[in-house]
């Protein structure tokens, strides 16, 4: 594909007419990117992402995907759209009650008709498709599990599938691995980065962890009060640029709370 | 810190003392007064309960089952009240359950009218409806049936709309941004996650229309509950007390039954 694979100009959000997530943000992602935000909370970082797929409507501004303008797609035309988006979520977002087979099969819904999807008669080719996805991130003998029995870990990786079925060009994943432990974390984001570069896939991921952003981005995108601060590779990304997007204070004195000096006859004593 | 040394009382609470006061006051009127209202002795209530038993033990002892056979259309008729006014209101339900939620059904003034019509059929009784019905439509089975759904219908319809606005909020956005069309998201998304709670709210009101589907007959409904009254009216205590026996068991099975179905399903 020529050009970028985003273009977003423009773009502000504002929440209830009054209050600010995003300011005028421009920006263009090119293909096989593996773009990571990061910024403190409140900043905008899944504001920003939600807009792309629409989830979240953009107050102004124009978002172009693909060479088309999601944000003035509807109904048939955006769910079209929608269908070339994976997206993975903090929470996993998985049909709890559904089994892993399912869920990943969920992938399709965008490009099946509904009663393919009510009556479960994808084909067999999508069916081996779904498989082989959970076979790469080693979860095929738990096909008919159903997802509430899985580790948040597991989950997480039956989300990866679910998006990657839907075959996208553009992957989008808001704090994938916030409800992780280390370990589940590093398996989750090796798979993430795996399967983007064997696909040559665009990936843009919110996270939190700046030395993981480092780790697995191509590029570094800090957001802060709603406005792009910073945008560059890992290496640019220096100790004061991440203290200026985190926006650290010097060193505010600490705010000594009056603590109880002992315990006497059931009621606390300061001294 | 403070340093003078003196120890500050704490309160455990913050309540002053007239407030306090006032509090046992109101506890007070609360429990007295409706005695004083009502005339009624407390006492008397007490002293009732001795004749209240003898005259129980006098005239309704022994039960009197020798009529059972003519009963059991009445129990089958009971029971299948209260299984098809549950179901039929539980997929009327879920209709409107899902044109009250929020999250699924974006026509303000739809949601509207299915709350308010919900919260109408809701807050009737079931007696009221059944004997409003009878005066409109006769005496029969189909009024009991009617007032039976009119009834588990208001209730469940809110109950549902809450499970189903608690799940669209977070599982089913994942689905939207997979491109599934509407009818997807209901079908593969909220319809699996829906099930424990639709099971929940829905045995739950077939236990309550069990009951209510015995007293039913009180009003002319239809139902067990005829013979019941009946026959306390032409002062077969015996009769009246097997029936009673009869229906406090049938209420037990289907206790029993919805707590083996809810663990089995659950
Ligand atoms: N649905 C909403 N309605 C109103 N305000 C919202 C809504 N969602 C987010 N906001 C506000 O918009 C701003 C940006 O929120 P956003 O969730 O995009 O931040 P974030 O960078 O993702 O934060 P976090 O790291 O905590 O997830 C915040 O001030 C937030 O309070
Ligand atoms: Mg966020």
């Amino acid at each position: 594909m020529k050009g970028p694979l985003l273009k977003i100009t423009n773009l502000s959000k504002r929440y209830d007419g009054n209050k600010i997530a995003l300011k005028n943000i421009t920006l263009e992602i090119q293909p096989k990117e593996f773009v990571v935000i990061i910024g403190p909370s409140g900043a905008g970082k899944s504001t920003l992402i939600r807009c792309l797929n629409q989830l979240v409507k953009p107050s102004e501004g124009e978002i172009i995907f693909d060479g088309e303008d999601i944000s003035k797609a509807k109904g048939k035309k955006l769910r079209q759209l929608r269908g070339k988006i994976g997206m993975i979520f903090q929470h996993y977002n998985l049909i709890s009650r559904t089994n892993v087979l399912k869920n990943v099969l969920n992938g399709k819904l965008g490009s099946v008709p509904f009663w393919v999807s009510t009556f479960g008669l994808y084909s067999q080719e999508d069916r081996l498709q779904a498989y082989n996805l959970l076979k790469t991130v080693g979860l095929q003998d738990s096909l008919y599990q159903q997802a509430k029995d899985l580790s948040g870990g597991q989950m997480q990786r039956v989300g990866i599938c679910r998006a990657l079925m839907q075959e996208p060009s553009l992957i989008l994943a808001d704090e994938p691995i916030a409800s992780l432990d280390p370990k589940s974390s590093e398996v989750v984001m090796d798979y993430l980065k795996k399967v983007t570069e064997e696909r040559d896939l665009t990936c843009i991921v919110n996270l939190h962890q700046v030395e993981v952003a480092k780790k697995y981005a191509t590029r570094i995108i800090g957001v802060r009060e709603g406005e792009i601060v910073f945008d560059g590779t890992s290496e640019e990304l220096s100790e004061d640029i991440i203290k200026n997007i985190y926006h650290l204070p010097e060193k505010k004195q600490e705010v000594i709370l009056p603590v109880p000096g002992f315990v006497a006859e059931g009621e606390a004593v300061y001294e | 810190m403070n340093s003078s040394g003196h120890n500050p009382s704490v309160p455990l609470q913050q309540m002053s003392v007239i407030k306090r006061r006032l509090t046992y006051m109101m506890v007070l009127v609360f429990i007295t007064f409706p005695f004083i209202y009502l005339k009624v002795n407390p006492l008397e209530i007490l002293t009732a309960y001795p004749s209240i038993v003898s005259f129980f033990g006098e005239n309704f002892f022994p039960p009197d089952f020798s009529g059972f056979k003519n009963y059991v259309p009445l129990i089958i008729e009971t029971l299948l009240f209260a299984v098809v006014g549950t179901y039929i209101s539980a997929i009327l339900a879920f209709i409107l359950g899902l044109a009250m939620s929020e999250n699924i059904n974006p026509i303000a003034l739809v949601r509207w009218l299915v709350r308010t019509f919900s919260s109408l059929v809701r807050n009737i009784p079931v007696l009221v409806w059944a004997s409003l019905l009878v005066y409109i439509f006769g005496i029969g089975s189909m009024v009991g049936l009617l007032a039976l759904i009119l009834a588990t219908l208001g209730f469940l319809t809110r109950s549902y709309a809450e499970t189903i606005d608690d799940i669209a909020d977070t599982k089913l956005e994942a689905l939207k941004a997979n491109g599934a069309s509407p009818i997807q998201v209901i079908v593969n998304g909220l319809m699996p996650e829906f099930i424990p709670s639709w099971v929940n709210w829905t045995l739950f009101s077939f236990e309550i229309n069990i009951r209510a589907s015995a007293i039913l007959g009180m009003v002319g409904a239809g139902g067990i509950g005829i013979m019941i009254q009946t026959n306390i009216r032409l002062f077969k205590y015996q009769e009246a007390l097997a029936l009673i026996i009869t229906l406090v068991i049938l209420i037990l099975l289907t206790e029993f039954a919805v707590t083996k179905i809810r663990k089995a399903i659950l």
